[in-house]
């Protein structure tokens, strides 16, 4: 049956620059209530100096870590599933970067189980990833709103792949990108959680079974609207921009909605 | 390292322990290795001898100490499952299949232990606890080749282990691995770790991944080196090094400065620059400070000091820039028979796994 399903669907971990372990995250999202999540770790180019330099300070996945991580995305998957009724799915975040904005990507690569190379291009990384069954979202496409390094790669060629990502990211983390909104792309909303106190932030939320088919046909089919999740005690900014919105499952337009701050969510943990 | 272990008043009968021992070949003193477990004074274990093939002369020595010992339960399991190219993972996978109880203890056929050892181990399980490994000591070496891997194993590779620990990254050594099969199989077991040179140290990594700790237990567990030839020693520390690199090339990369004589080097004329003295008293005080140190923790882990101790601690510290050299101009190693190709993160390639001809 079809419920109300939240999700976050970006989340690092301790095999990247995350913090929390996979255990801690599933225990952390499953105790809250939420009814999916897709663990993310960055997967990094192996030639270029960024990708050298997050291998040796072991802040991506790589060939050799690869194994454990699936390994263990797949155990604590059902031991979320049989403890909290949430659906983990694996994931990496094939992060391209570059001294340029504009030449830095990163791909959300949901669903997958094996290992694709950071080192191709955009175009021919989105298309493996469909080709393996899985769902390519365009992490933080615009400015982040945040000082960090950007990605603005995907967005300056949005037109080239917008029939081929699956999903682009809305909000990430406590910021809401207009020109994502306004864009008439595929959406997604997600926290990019690097750390226990960043679970405040834009989160989805999909009308679906608790299943990963049904989670990826819901993002497809954009039957999903977005909610900002606020721990209770937990003063992390949220952007002023953007009201509480929701894409109607049988239109294109995108409205405000005043139920959409709900009572049908779980209510976050005191 | 703590002197005691936390929970020496544990009900040991209420963890019985499946010791899984991976065997090829009759080497130096592996009887008397191997009848040290038979002696174990602990409540409830068995053991399960692995033999990759038949014709093992492993082989008729376990029978013969299984028939000395009816009242020990023991088995010897004959065959091995590729499930990767790591030969001594191979050779485990029916042994731990087949292990009765949840707690594994993977135990090298080198290693010769006190009655008591396996109380002091399990008396180190707690919550939150992955796994447990020890220090290896070198014991009762008698050839030039066995006393250099004592001191090698008793200095350099004690101190190494100890300060990974102490900055969080802790180094599991095979030789005397405690943990769950049912947290194992939450990386999958060791089947996954069949495409690792160092299954050893990805148990550990995995169990970090998990959360868990990683404990190494009080006491040191001895190796019995005996007459152990010069090229074992040499090619034992080029596979240990390789790894070493493979795993963390960063810190090979400058693990020459954290020998005694680099340092020495370094820090003699720092100090002859900044107070303008002449750097040999330094560079010899330095030595003989360093020596003293390791003098003493040979004493306390391998228990023994012999009148050739200062002379094979130099040889030690001489050898090991050309032994440095030698890891960082290959990545090959020899290990049961086989050549393997270490590849970045310790995984090996899997179209190196043959036998070597």
């Amino acid at each position: 049956m079809k419920q109300l399903v939240l999700g976050d669907f970006h989340i690092h971990s301790t095999f990247s620059d995350g913090k929390l372990t996979i255990p801690e995250i599933v225990d952390l999202y499953g105790s809250l209530g939420f009814g999916a999540i897709a663990i993310t770790d960055h997967l990094c180019e192996s030639h270029s100096m960024i990708g050298k330099a997050a291998r040796y300070i072991g802040h991506t996945l790589t060939p050799a870590s690869f194994p454990l991580y699936i390994e263990i995305l797949k155990s604590e998957a059902d031991r979320a599933m049989k403890q909290y009724q949430m659906v983990v799915i694996p994931g990496v975040e094939i992060s391209k970067n570059s001294i340029s904005n504009h030449r830095s990507a990163h791909i959300l690569a949901l669903g997958i189980t094996q290992w694709i190379s950071a080192d191709k291009d955009a175009l021919e990384i989105v298309r493996e990833i469909k080709s393996l069954g899985g769902l390519s979202v365009a992490a933080h496409p615009v400015w982040t709103r945040k000082r960090e390094k950007q990605s603005y790669h995907l967005w300056d060629r949005r037109e080239e792949l917008k029939s081929e990502i699956d999903a682009w990211e809305v909000a990430s983390g406590p910021y809401f990108f207009d020109e994502v909104l306004h864009s008439g792309l595929p959406m997604i909303a997600s926290s990019d959680l690097h750390h226990r106190n960043q679970i405040t932030s834009w989160k989805s939320v999909l009308h679906c079974k608790r299943t990963q088919a049904d989670v990826f046909m819901a993002i497809r089919n954009q039957e999903l609207s977005f909610q900002f999740y606020q721990e209770v005690n937990n003063d992390y900014p949220r952007s002023t921009n953007a009201p509480h919105l929701v894409r109607s499952p049988n239109s294109d337009t995108l409205r405000n909605s005043p139920h959409n701050q709900g009572d049908e969510l779980p209510t976050p943990a005191p | 390292m703590n002197c005691q272990p936390p929970h020496l008043d544990a009900p040991f009968g209420l963890f019985p322990v499946s010791i899984l021992k991976p065997l090829k070949g009759a080497e130096n003193g592996i009887k008397e290795n191997i009848r040290s477990f038979f002696d174990l004074d602990y409540p409830h274990f068995e053991l399960l001898f692995s033999i990759a093939e038949n014709s093992d002369p492993a082989k008729h020595l376990v029978r013969e100490l299984i028939q000395q010992y009816p009242h020990v339960k023991a088995k010897l399991i004959v065959g091995q499952i590729e499930a990767g190219p790591n030969p001594k993972v191979n050779n485990l996978i029916k042994s731990y299949e087949a292990a009765s109880h949840d707690l594994i203890l993977i135990s090298d056929s080198n290693i010769r232990v006190e009655a008591n050892y396996l109380k002091r181990l399990v008396a180190h399980l707690d919550n939150g606890v992955g796994v447990i490994t020890a220090i290896v000591a070198g014991r009762n070496a008698e050839t030039f080749g066995g006393k250099l891997e004592s001191t090698y194993l008793n200095t350099f590779y004690a101190r190494w282990m100890v300060l990974a620990a102490r900055f969080g990254n802790p180094c599991v050594v095979g030789k005397s691995m405690l943990f769950s099969r049912k947290t194992a199989e939450r990386f999958g077991g060791i089947k996954t770790l069949a495409r690792y040179l160092a299954e050893d140290y990805m148990t550990g990594v995995a169990m970090l991944r998990l959360g868990l700790r990683v404990i190494i237990m009080s006491d040191p567990v001895p190796q019995f080196i005996g007459s152990y030839p010069m090229r074992d020693f040499w090619s034992r520390h080029l596979r240990w090094g390789r790894i070493r690199k493979s795993q963390a090339e960063l810190a090979f990369a400058i693990e020459p400065l954290f020998g005694c004589f680099v340092s020495g080097i370094a820090g003699s004329w720092a100090t002859s620059q900044l107070f303008d003295c002449s750097w040999a008293p330094v560079l010899f005080l330095h030595l003989v400070f360093w020596c003293i140190n390791d003098l003493i923790l040979q004493m306390r882990i391998g228990k023994e000091l012999s009148l050739s101790a200062p002379l094979m601690w130099l040889t030690r510290e001489t050898l090991s820039f050309p032994m440095w050299l030698h890891i960082a101009l290959g990545k090959t190693v020899m290990w049961r028979g086989r050549k393997l190709v270490l590849q970045p993160g310790g995984l090996l390639d899997p179209k190196w796994g043959q036998a070597d001809a």
